[in-house]
């Protein structure tokens, strides 16, 4: 066997509801390596979470329901699974880390009892070592094991994450999936949490998925890069080659719209328009409408992911040679 | 030092805030009195000798010396029945609002966690529920069942649990979908789990509240049904039953319905006064 570790295939979750059915995800591909870290990019509302959730199986269902695909995690198709297998993955050979610190820890549970709550699930502990191994998770994450009997109340932002950063490692997990663990915390913070997942991560030989709408997290975190755009994964590659050349046009709008210190700018450079409607999808390329480089073909031909590099795949038809692209950057 | 000061769980911050409440504080202080009174009430004064025993040749009178609140048509002593009479009451009023909460919250707590049908289905027949008074209600058990004190209970406690049914349901639903009961799932943990120790720690407080009134409500549904002679037999001393004997001699001896009538208002200012407290203390609004 290879150390392929976990597959997503051909994935769609849709959410129904009485005003339509919300296309969240659309046929997407991923594929993860043990220990490495998969970059999730993309704007709100692309699917990003829904995928994430899906992997666990914890799309709230009604209304959500994962349509077609397969989610392949050591040779074992999750969605296959009953929910008593299910829940002897979650938490402990699949773990999450959610984006708000604030509203993911329980305010009546002191913050050991919560670390201690995942250990006795998964581990055959009894009550008195899962709160020694709580304690010893709370020390790894730089936080005195004497506050364990403390309550989410009285901790920062950024020391809320680093609990639920020990919450999610407590059964050193195979694949963390990481939803904007970074976003609702301030930037000096964020850096130092990002550092302790990387860390941790390194120290227990984690895969992860990072899920972020930013490119300077990804730079320094992740090994593999997706950018997710209406529920589809517009491009794929290696980190090196994203940021050296990214294709799709819809990436280097990504990249265009960040400030750049180097040259003087009067303006930001945004990409114009909004994300469609995930209940009204456009036609064929789903970018199209906002595609600088758009053409007729554009609305009537769904892009084929194309190889373009080792391990570099786009969803566009200037790289299937379908649509000339003039203009389009591409060295 | 630092720890000390921080060192305040969610109940901590409650009775913090509850303290500086003067007219909680005094409900609650009444309260105390009442349940030490309730539970020494042997010590006080002997059941047998004392609140049984009648003495025609005393009876109908007036507050003494020897009876500090005067004694009743059968001339037994009202200061024991009345401390007695506190402890029917009290024990009836919070053993009915117990079962109503285990029942009632159970119901809503499964009926707002899962939704639904089930959800519907329950609902719908506590609708039912709450279509008859509770009065009422309470009136066709204990008179289907007989009259005991446990009958009594069970009938103003069955009678309440649709209260208490809505009251968790509506709490269980505003907690369920906040992302650490989400984050709970993502560990791993069952239904069970979930309910009992994320979501139900959660929403305990308007119960609390309610519970607190709802103790003084089936207070005065007990001295109601005995008044109408379907609550406690005589002679156990009972507030609602002392009232309705003592009605006959309202003129001649107006203490004998004052007394077990003003036991009963002190009890129940005391507990809406606490109660209303509660409210304040647990309402996120009003904190500072």
């Amino acid at each position: 066997m290879s150390n392929e570790f976990l597959s997503i295939e051909d994935l769609h979750i849709h959410y129904i509801t009485q005003e339509g059915t919300v296309k969240a995800v659309n046929g997407i591909d991923l594929k993860l390596n043990k220990g490495e870290t998969l970059g999730l990019v993309g704007e709100t509302g692309a699917g990003k979470t829904t995928t994430a959730l899906g992997i666990l199986r914890l799309i709230p269902n009604p209304p959500g329901k994962i349509m077609d695909g397969k989610i392949i995690l050591e040779g074992r198709n999750l969605l296959e699974l009953s929910e008593e297998e299910m829940r002897k993955i979650r938490g402990k050979k699949v773990s999450m880390i959610f984006q708000d610190p604030m509203t993911s820890l329980n305010p009546v549970m002191t913050v050991g009892e919560q670390i201690a709550e995942v250990i006795e699930i998964h581990e055959d502990v009894n009550k008195e070592e899962a709160k020694e191994k709580a304690k010893e998770m709370l020390e790894l994450v730089g936080i005195s094991g004497g506050r364990a009997g403390d309550y989410p109340h009285q901790f920062s932002g950024g020391m809320k994450q680093r609990v639920v950063i020990a919450i999610a490692l407590a059964c050193s997990p195979e694949l963390l999936i990481a939803d904007e663990p970074t976003t609702a915390l301030d930037v000096t913070i964020q850096a130092q949490v990002l550092d302790l997942m990387q860390g941790l991560k390194k120290e227990f030989n984690t895969a992860m998925i990072l899920i972020t709408h930013d490119l300077g997290v990804v730079a320094e975190a992740c090994d593999k890069v997706a950018i997710i755009y209406a529920g589809e994964i517009v491009e794929y590659a290696d980190i090196e080659s994203l940021f050296a050349s990214p294709k799709h046009p819809y990436t280097q709008g990504l990249f265009a719209s960040i400030p750049s210190l180097d040259e003087d700018v009067e303006r930001l450079n945004p990409i114009k328009g909004l994300m469609p409607e995930p209940t009204d999808l456009p036609s064929g390329c789903r970018f199209h409408p906002r595609c600088p480089y758009a053409e007729a073909k554009c609305s009537e031909m769904d892009p084929k992911s194309v190889e373009v590099g080792a391990e570099h795949r786009v969803k566009c038809l200037i790289y299937s040679g379908e649509v000339s692209g003039k203009g389009i950057e591409n060295e | 030092m630092v720890e000390k000061i921080k060192k305040k769980s969610q109940w901590r911050e409650m009775w913090d805030r509850l303290k500086v409440n003067k007219m909680a504080m005094l409900g609650l202080g009444i309260l105390v009195i009442l349940i030490l009174l309730a539970v020494f009430a042997e010590q006080i004064a002997s059941y047998e000798d004392v609140a049984i025993k009648m003495d025609t040749s005393i009876r109908l009178q007036g507050p003494s010396k020897e009876h500090i609140l005067g004694t009743d048509e059968f001339g037994r002593d009202m200061f024991a029945r009345i401390v007695h009479g506190a402890r029917v009451s009290l024990k009836v009023g919070i053993i009915a609002v117990g079962i109503a909460i285990i029942i009632g919250g159970t119901l809503g707590a499964v009926a707002g966690f899962y939704g639904g049908t089930l959800d519907n289905v329950i609902m719908r027949t506590m609708d039912v529920f709450l279509a008859i008074p509770s009065i009422l209600l309470a009136i066709a058990i204990v008179s289907s069942l007989g009259s005991s004190m446990l009958n009594l209970m069970l009938a103003v406690g069955i009678s309440s649990i649709p209260n208490y049914a809505r009251i968790v349901r509506a709490s269980v639903i505003s907690v369920k979908d906040e992302e650490f009961v989400e984050a709970a799932r993502a560990i791993g943990a069952r239904d069970n789990r979930i309910i009992l120790k994320h979501i139900i720690p959660n929403s305990i407080a308007p119960v609390i509240v309610q519970a607190t009134l709802g103790v003084a409500g089936a207070i005065l549904s007990t001295a109601g049904l005995s008044f109408i002679g379907l609550g406690i037999a005589q002679p156990q001393p009972e507030w609602g039953a002392m009232l309705s004997g003592g009605r006959a001699f309202l003129v001649q001896a107006p203490h004998v319905v004052a007394f077990p009538g003003i036991a009963i208002m002190i009890t129940i200012l005391s507990l809406n006064l606490l109660g209303d407290g509660l409210r304040d203390a647990l309402d996120p609004r009003l904190r500072q």
